[in-house]
C-alpha cells in the first residue's frame, strides 16, 4: 500500500516489486491492485482525469519527460476515428532495464493503469509494444492479460461498467528505433521501422492515422497512484516542476548496479552511495552518464546533481530514461564511445542522410583511431560530422549518436590527440 | 491563408503549406532532393533545412508546415555549412562516376556538389557498393549512386500503383530494391529515370550513347494518345535520343507508348520518299501518278485523326476545292456514323475529372487507353473519392475500384434503360426519357450502378469504346445523354459527358468533317459496291489496325489505293502511289488533345528524307489537279484553320492552355434498335503496346508489349464449360475461324474477349460469334 501522506512515500512503481508472486492476479488483488479500478470506471469523468494527471505534473518516463497529462488533453474529440493507447515497453535505450523489472514483476500494475488511462481517452484497443527480446516478460504480460481477461478486468464491459478495452501484446523484432514513438507506430502497423516526421503528432494522426497517445510503462504504471491519491498528492512528492518517483537504472562501475526508485530532487551522489552501494573505485566517477547512452556526458564536478529533468539539462544533460551509467578510472573512453558508435550505426534506420552515413562514417574513424590509425584531421571531422547531424534529422537517434562523440571531444580531447599521436604503424 | 516572411520578404500561402513550398512559390531557391511536388513528403535527405526565428535547430523545410508571422530565412553562415555537411554526407559512398555518368549535366548531385559542396571529402575508410537492379526494359541501374531519397518508391506505391519497389536493410546498408527482379509493370515506368534526382536509375534506351549538354530539344506534341502531352524530343546530329516531358505541362507524367515510341521516327519503317509501283520516283513523277488515280474520279478519303489541325485543314481544302462530295472517315473503329448527342471528346479537364464527386467509367480500358487519365483516377481513389466502372471485362487497373459490374455489350441498352427508370422514379426528367424507353424490354442490375452515381452532385462520365464502337452507339449516347441531362450533369458549367475519342484532334475533325463523316467501312463497302474508284487514305492502317481488315482487303481489290504517310503500315503494298509525308515530331503546328485544349508544336525535328508537311502534299495535289492554291504558307493556311476553326484564331503561345475546344452536340432523338445476334458478343482489346502504326514499328514498345500480353481469346468459365487450353470453332457472318481459347474470371460470361486485335484479324469487325460443337 502506498501511503496517502507524500512524505511519506518511499516507491510508487515499485511500491509491489519484491512482494512474491505478485505476478499473479490473485496476489496482486491482495496488495490492493484493481481496488480502485471501479471508482474510476464508475465516477470518474474523463475531463476529471486528465485533469488530474494535469495537476499531477507527471512527466513522461520514457525519455523527452513531455508532460503526460498535456500529451492526453491534445488527443482531438468525435473525430469518426478511434483512439488508440500503446504502451512504449520497446526499452532499448543501452543502460535502461526498469520497464523489464515492472513487467515480470508487477504486470497487473501497468495493466490496470493502461486500462485507467484508457478509460479517460476513450480508447477501445490497447497495445503493448515490448522490446523482442523480452521473451519471459512477454509470456508473464500475456499470462497477466489472461487472467485479467477472466475476471473482466479487460473486455467488454469492465467490471460491469459500460467501458469496454481490449489489450494486446506485440513483439518487436529486435530494433532499438522501435522504441521512437513513430517508429513503434509504424512497426506496429506492420511496416518497416522507420520514423515519421512531425506534425502531424501521435496524438493528432498516429496508429493508423487515428489518434494515439504512446506512453512508456513507468509512465502508465504511475497512472493508478495518482487517480487514487489525487493529483496534488503526486505533485507534492519531488521538486516544484519535477514532481513524482522516478527508477533509475544504475550501471558501470558502482557496487551494486540494479535499479531504484528516489524521489526526483534526489541527488546523483545519494543514489549512487545511499542507493547503489557506492562507487567501485575512488571517491568520484570519471563520466556520468545520467539518462541513458545517447545522453551527453557529465563530470566529477556534477557529481552533486539534482536528479531532475532541469537540473539535469542546466548541466548540459538529459534525465532521458533514467539509465545511470558511471564510468570511472579504468574504462577506456575511446573504446567505449567507439562501442557506442557502433550500436547507433548499427541501429539507424537509415532514412535521413546525416544518420545514415553520419554513423557509419563516426564509426569507422573512431575504429581507425583506436586501432592506432588516427589522424590528426579526424578530430575536426569527427565534430562535424557528429553536430551536423544532431537536430537535422527526422529522429532524435541521430542526436543520441553524435551526443557520446561530442562529449568526448568537449571533455577528452586531450585523450583523443594522445591515440591518434600513439600510432601503432 | 498564412502570412510569413521568407529572407524578409512578406509571402501569403495558404494554410498548411510546407515552408518549402511556399519558397518555391515566391521564386526562392532552396536546396532539396527528396522532395517531389507529385509524391508524398518523406523528409529524408535533408538538405532543405533553412532557419526560422526563435528556433533552435533549422528545421526541414519540405516537411514543416508555415506558421503566421513565421520568419524564415534560406541563407545564413550556419545553413551554408549544414548544407556543407549534407553535401559531404552524401558523398562518402558516391562514386566518382560524373564522365561516365549518363545524369552528368543535369544531376541534382552534381549541382548542389558545385553549390553547396566543400569541394574536398574527408572520408577515407571503405566506400560502400551496391548490387544492380533489372528493372524491367526501359530503366537501366547504377545502385551505388543511389542517394536513398526514396523518390523511386514512393512512385511505385503512389503513382505507378505497383509497389513494386522498396528498401531493404538499415542505416548504411540501406538499399532500394525491387520486389521481383524484371518486375516492373507500370505503363509509365519511364517516369522512373526522371525522377531520380542521380544517376542510379536511368532511362535504359539512351543508357551511355550521349550527355544531356549535346542534345538538341524540339518542343512537340505526342500523338500517340488523345491525351497529347507535351514532349520534349531531343536528339543529336541527326539521331533521336530519347523523349522527355516537359516541366510545367498539364499533366506530370508520360507514358511509355509516347515516351518510347521514338525509336519508330528513324527506323526503316518510314516513308521517307515517293513511291509509285512498288519503285522510288521522284516528287513530280509520284505527283503525277497520283493525279492518274484521282483526277475527275469518286473518291473516298480516309484519315487519321492525328495530324496537325493545320494538316487536316489542308485535306478539308482539298476535298472542298476538288473532291466535293467525297466522304471522308477518320476513326477505324467507330461502325456508327450517325451523330452522336455528345460527340468525341472531353466536356471536362483532367482536372475536374480529379475533383468530380462521382466518377463512371462505360467500357474503357482506361489504363491502356488514356494512362494519365486513369493517373487522375487513382489519385481519386487514393483520396477516398468513389470511381464505378462498368463494362465487358475488369480490365487491370491500379486502383481499387468502388464498383466493378460485368456486362456484354448487347447489355448496354439494357443497362442505360434501367438507369432512365431509376432516375426518373425519383422525378429526374429530360424530355425524351420515357420514349427511349419505350423502346426498349430488358433491365439490367448494373443499371443502379449507373443511376447511383448520377445523383452525385457533379459526376464524370467516361464513355469508352465498347460505347462509342457499338452498332448502336448513337441511341446508347442519346440514352446516356439524356440521364446526365435529366440528373443535371449536362449544364454549361458542370458538363461531365465524356466520349473518349480515338485519336487526337476529335473536337476538330467534328468542326471539320461533321456532315460528311462516314464510317470506314462504308467507304470500303461503297467501294466494293462500285461506287468509288480510288481511296485516299491519309496517315493510318485500316488492315493493321480498327475493325475493319477484311473489308479493306477486299475494297482494294477493287479500287486504287493512294496513301499519303509518315509510316508505313500493312496496307502499304497495297498501295498504287505512296507520298511521304512528315512525322507529327516533324511539323510545327496545332493540336487538341481530347480534353479540347490547345497543344502546339514548335520545333520540329530535322526532315531525314524527301518527306513534306502533310498541307504541302495537299497544296501539291491542288496544284496538279488544276486548281488555285488556297495557301503557300503555313499563315495563310491559319487563315484557312481559323475560318474552319474560329476558336483557333485566339491562339498563341501564351494563352493555349486557356483555349479549349468544346465536342459537338446533337439533340435529336435515337432510339434503340433490336439486333438479332448469335450467342457470344465480341470484344476486342486495345494494346498500348501494339495498336498504331508508329507503336507497331517501334522494338522499344514491342518488347514491352510482348511482357503484357495475354492470351489470344479469352472466355470466362461459366461461358458455355469454356476450357482453358481448348480449340474453339467460331461460326460468324463470314465464316468459320478456330481460335485456342484462355479462361478468366474478370470477363464478362456470354463474351468472346479478343486480347489483341491484330490476330483476331478477320473476325475484327464481328460483332457475334457462336461457337461449333461446343467449346470443348
Ligand atoms: C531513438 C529513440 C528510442 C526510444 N526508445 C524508447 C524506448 O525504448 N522506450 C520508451 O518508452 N521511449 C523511447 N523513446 C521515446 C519515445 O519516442 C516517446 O517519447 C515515449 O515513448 C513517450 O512516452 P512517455 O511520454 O510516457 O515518456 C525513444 C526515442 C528515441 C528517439
Ligand atoms: S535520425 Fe536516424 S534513426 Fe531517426 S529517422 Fe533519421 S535515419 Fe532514422
Ligand atoms: S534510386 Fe534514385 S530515386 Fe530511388 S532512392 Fe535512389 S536516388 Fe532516390
Ligand atoms: S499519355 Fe498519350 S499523349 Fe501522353 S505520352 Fe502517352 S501516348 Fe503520348
Ligand atoms: S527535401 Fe526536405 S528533407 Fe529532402
Amino acid at each position: 500500500m502506498i501511503p496517502s501522506d507524500p512524505k511519506k512515500v518511499t516507491a510508487i512503481c515499485f511500491a509491489n516489486i519484491d512482494v512474491p508472486k505478485m505476478h499473479t492476479l490473485e496476489m496482486a488483488r491482495q496488495q490492493g491492485a484493481y481496488q480502485f479500478l471501479p471508482t474510476v470506471l464508475n465516477t470518474f469523468s474523463s475531463e476529471h482525469i486528465v485533469s488530474e494527471m494535469k495537476i499531477s505534473g507527471l512527466r513522461g518516463r520514457g525519455g523527452a519527460g513531455f508532460p503526460t497529462g498535456l500529451k492526453w488533453s491534445f488527443v482531438p474529440k468525435n473525430t469518426g476515428k478511434p483512439t488508440y493507447l500503446l504502451c512504449n515497453a520497446d526499452e532499448g535505450e543501452p543502460g535502461t532495464f526498469k520497464d523489464r523489472d515492472l513487467m515480470r514483476f508487477d504486470p497487473h500494475l501497468l495493466i490496470e493503469g493502461m486500462i485507467m488511462a484508457g478509460f479517460a481517452l476513450g480508447v477501445k484497443d490497447a497495445y503493448i509494444y515490448i522490446r523482442g527480446e523480452f521473451i519471459h516478460e512477454a509470456k508473464r504480460l500475456n499470462d497477466a492479460i489472461s487472467e485479467a481477461y477472466a475476471a473482466n478486468l479487460l473486455g467488454d464491459n469492465i467490471l460491469g461498467s459500460s467501458y469496454s478495452m481490449h489489450l494486446t501484446v506485440h513483439r518487436g523484432a529486435g530494433a532499438y528505433i522501435c522504441g521512437e514513438e513513430t517508429a513503434l507506430i509504424e512497426s506496429l502497423e506492420g511496416r518497416p521501422g522507420r520514423p515519421r516526421f512531425k506534425p502531424p503528432f501521435p496524438a493528432v494522426e498516429g496508429f493508423f492515422r487515428c489518434p494515439t497517445v504512446v506512453n512508456n510503462v513507468e509512465t502508465l504504471a504511475t497512472v493508478p497512484a495518482i487517480l487514487e491519491h489525487g493529483g496534488e498528492w503526486h505533485k507534492a512528492i519531488g521538486t516544484p516542476n519535477n514532481a513524482g518517483m522516478k527508477i533509475f537504472s544504475v550501471s558501470g562501475n558502482v557496487k551494486k548496479a540494479g535499479n531504484y526508485e528516489v524521489p526526483l530532487g534526489t541527488t546523483m551522489r545519494s543514489l549512487i552511495e545511499d542507493y547503489a552501494g557506492g562507487l567501485q573505485n575512488g571517491s568520484v566517477p570519471k563520466v556520468i552518464i545520467p539518462g541513458g547512452s545517447s545522453t551527453p556526458w557529465l563530470l566529477a564536478e556534477h557529481y552533486d546533481v539534482p536528479l531532475t529533468y532541469d537540473d539535469l539539462a542546466s548541466a548540459g544533460s538529459m534525465l532521458g530514461s533514467g539509465a545511470v551509467i558511471i564510468i570511472d578510472e579504468t574504462a577506456d573512453l575511446i573504446a567505449l564511445t567507439r562501442r557506442l558508435a557502433h550500436f547507433y550505426a548499427h541501429e539507424s534506420c537509415g532514412q535521413c542522410t546525416p544518420c545514415r552515413e553520419g554513423t557509419g562514417w563516426l564509426e569507422r574513424i573512431l575504429t581507425r583511431i583506436e586501432s592506432g590509425q588516427g589522424k590528426q584531421e579526424d578530430i575536426r571531422t569527427l565534430e562535424d560530422a557528429a553536430k551536423h547531424m544532431a537536430g537535422r534529422t527526422i529522429c532524435a537517434l541521430a542526436d543520441g549518436a553524435a551526443a557520446p562523440i561530442l562529449s568526448l571531444l568537449e571533455h577528452f580531447p586531450e585523450l583523443v590527440e594522445q591515440a591518434i599521436a600513439e600510432k601503432t604503424s | 491563408m498564412t502570412t510569413l516572411f521568407i529572407n524578409e520578404e512578406e509571402v501569403t500561402v495558404a494554410a498548411g503549406t510546407s515552408i518549402l513550398e511556399a519558397c518555391r512559390q515566391s521564386n526562392v531557391d532552396v536546396p532539396y532532393f527528396c522532395y517531389h511536388p507529385e509524391l508524398s513528403v518523406a523528409a529524408n535527405c535533408r538538405m532543405c533545412l533553412v532557419n526560422v526565428e526563435g528556433w533552435p535547430k533549422p528545421p526541414a523545410s519540405c516537411c514543416t508546415p508555415v506558421s503566421e508571422g513565421m520568419k524564415v530565412s534560406t541563407e545564413s553562415e550556419a545553413l551554408v555549412k549544414d548544407r556543407e555537411m549534407a553535401m559531404e554526407y552524401l558523398l562518402i559512398h558516391h562514386p566518382l562516376d560524373c564522365p561516365v555518368c549518363d545524369q552528368g549535366g543535369e544531376c541534382k548531385l552534381q549541382d548542389y556538389a558545385m553549390e553547396h559542396g566543400s569541394g574536398k571529402g574527408r572520408y577515407l575508410e571503405e566506400k560502400r557498393i551496391i548490387k544492380d537492379k533489372q528493372l524491367g526494359p526501359f530503366v537501366t541501374t547504377s545502385m551505388t549512386r543511389c542517394i536513398h531519397c526514396t523518390r523511386c518508391v514512393r512512385f511505385a506505391d503512389e503513382i505507378a500503383g505497383t509497389g513494386d519497389m522498396g528498401v531493404l536493410n538499415r542505416g548504411d546498408h540501406m538499399e532500394i530494391s525491387s520486389v521481383v527482379d524484371e518486375c516492373l509493370s507500370s505503363e509509365l515506368s519511364g517516369n522512373l529515370p526522371d525522377i531520380c534526382p542521380v544517376g542510379a536509375l536511368l532511362d535504359g534506351p539512351s543508357h551511355d550513347v550521349s550527355r544531356p549538354w549535346e542534345m538538341t530539344r524540339h518542343q512537340s506534341t505526342c500523338t500517340q494518345c488523345p491525351q497529347g502531352c507535351d514532349i520534349s524530343i531531343e536528339s543529336r546530329g541527326q539521331d533521336v535520343m530519347r523523349i522527355q516531358p516537359i516541366e510545367g505541362s498539364p499533366e506530370p507524367w508520360l507514358c511509355d507508348r509516347g515516351r518510347f515510341v521514338y525509336d519508330a521516327f528513324r527506323n526503316e519503317s518510314r516513308l521517307l520518299k515517293p513511291i509509285s509501283k512498288q519503285e522510288k520516283v521522284s516528287w513530280n513523277d509520284a505527283i503525277n501518278d497520283s493525279i492518274a488515280l484521282l483526277k475527275d474520279k469518286r473518291i473516298g478519303i480516309i484519315c487519321s485523326p492525328d495530324w496537325s489541325v493545320e494538316g487536316l485543314s489542308a485535306i478539308r481544302l482539298l476535298r472542298d476545292t476538288a473532291f466535293k462530295n467525297a466522304p471522308v472517315a477518320f476513326d477505324l473503329h467507330r461502325r456508327d456514323k450517325r451523330s452522336f448527342a455528345f460527340e468525341e471528346g472531353f466536356s471536362q479537364t483532367t482536372q475536374q475529372i480529379e475533383d468530380a464527386d462521382q466518377v463512371v467509367i462505360l467500357g474503357s480500358d482506361l489504363r491502356q487507353r488514356l494512362p494519365l487519365v486513369m493517373q487522375r483516377i487513382r489519385k481519386r481513389v487514393l483520396a477516398d473519392k468513389p470511381v464505378v466502372r462498368i463494362g465487358s471485362m475488369r480490365y487491370r487497373t491500379n486502383s481499387e475500384l468502388q464498383k466493378d459490374m460485368l456486362i456484354r455489350p448487347r447489355d448496354w441498352v439494357s443497362v442505360i434503360a434501367s438507369a432512365i427508370e431509376q432516375v426518373m422514379a425519383l422525378g429526374k426528367q429530360a424530355a425524351g426519357m420515357q420514349a427511349w424507353l419505350d423502346a426498349t424490354q430488358d433491365r439490367h442490375e448494373a443499371g443502379k450502378v449507373l443511376a447511383d452515381a448520377l445523383l452525385a452532385e457533379t459526376c464524370s462520365l467516361l464513355v469508352g469504346e465498347e460505347i462509342r464502337c457499338h452498332n448502336d452507339a448513337a441511341a446508347l449516347i442519346h440514352g446516356l445523354d439524356l440521364l446526365m441531362r435529366g440528373c443535371g450533369h449536362a449544364e454549361a458549367n458542370n458538363d461531365g459527358r465524356n466520349l473518349i475519342p480515338e485519336g487526337m484532334n476529335a473536337q476538330a475533325l467534328t468542326a471539320l468533317f461533321a456532315k460528311d463523316r462516314m464510317s470506314v467501312s462504308d467507304i470500303f463497302e461503297d467501294a466494293n459496291q462500285g461506287k468509288l474508284d480510288a481511296i485516299l487514305l491519309i496517315g493510318s492502317d485500316p488492315i493493321g489496325d480498327g475493325l475493319f481488315p477484311v473489308q479493306a482487303r477486299e475494297a482494294l481489290k477493287k479500287v486504287a489505293l493512294i496513301q499519303i504517310g509518315a509510316i508505313q503500315g500493312e496496307i502499304s503494298d497495297q498501295a498504287s502511289v505512296l507520298l511521304p509525308a512528315s512525322a507529327y515530331s516533324e511539323v510545327e503546328g496545332t493540336f487538341i488533345n481530347m480534353e479540347g485544349r490547345v497543344r502546339t508544336a514548335h520545333h520540329p525535328l530535322e526532315v531525314l528524307g524527301d518527306q513534306r508537311p502533310l498541307w504541302k502534299i495537299m497544296m501539291r495535289l491542288l496544284q496538279a489537279l488544276g486548281q488555285d492554291i488556297p495557301a503557300v504558307s503555313l499563315e495563310e493556311l491559319r487563315i484557312h484553320m481559323h475560318r474552319f476553326i474560329p476558336e483557333l484564331t485566339k491562339v498563341d503561345d501564351k494563352q493555349q492552355d486557356a483555349i479549349f475546344l468544346s465536342s459537338a452536340r446533337n439533340r435529336k432523338s435515337i432510339l434503340p434498335t433490336q439486333i438479332t445476334l448469335r450467342t457470344l458478343d465480341v470484344v476486342s482489346r486495345y494494346s498500348m503496346y501494339r495498336e498504331g502504326m508508329w507503336a507497331r514499328s517501334s522494338e522499344l514498345l514491342r518488347g514491352a508489349g510482348e511482357r503484357q500480353k495475354l492470351a489470344d481469346v479469352i472466355m470466362h468459365p461459366d461461358t458455355l464449360a469454356a476450357q482453358a487450353g481448348s480449340i474453339a470453332t467460331l461460326d460468324t457472318d463470314h465464316g468459320q475461324y478456330q481460335f485456342k481459347i484462355d479462361v478468366r474470371d474478370d470477363i464478362s460470361p456470354g463474351v468472346l474477349f479478343i486480347s489483341k486485335r491484330g490476330i483476331a484479324g478477320d473476325i475484327s469487325n464481328v460483332v457475334s460469334v457462336d461457337i461449333n460443337g461446343g467449346s470443348a
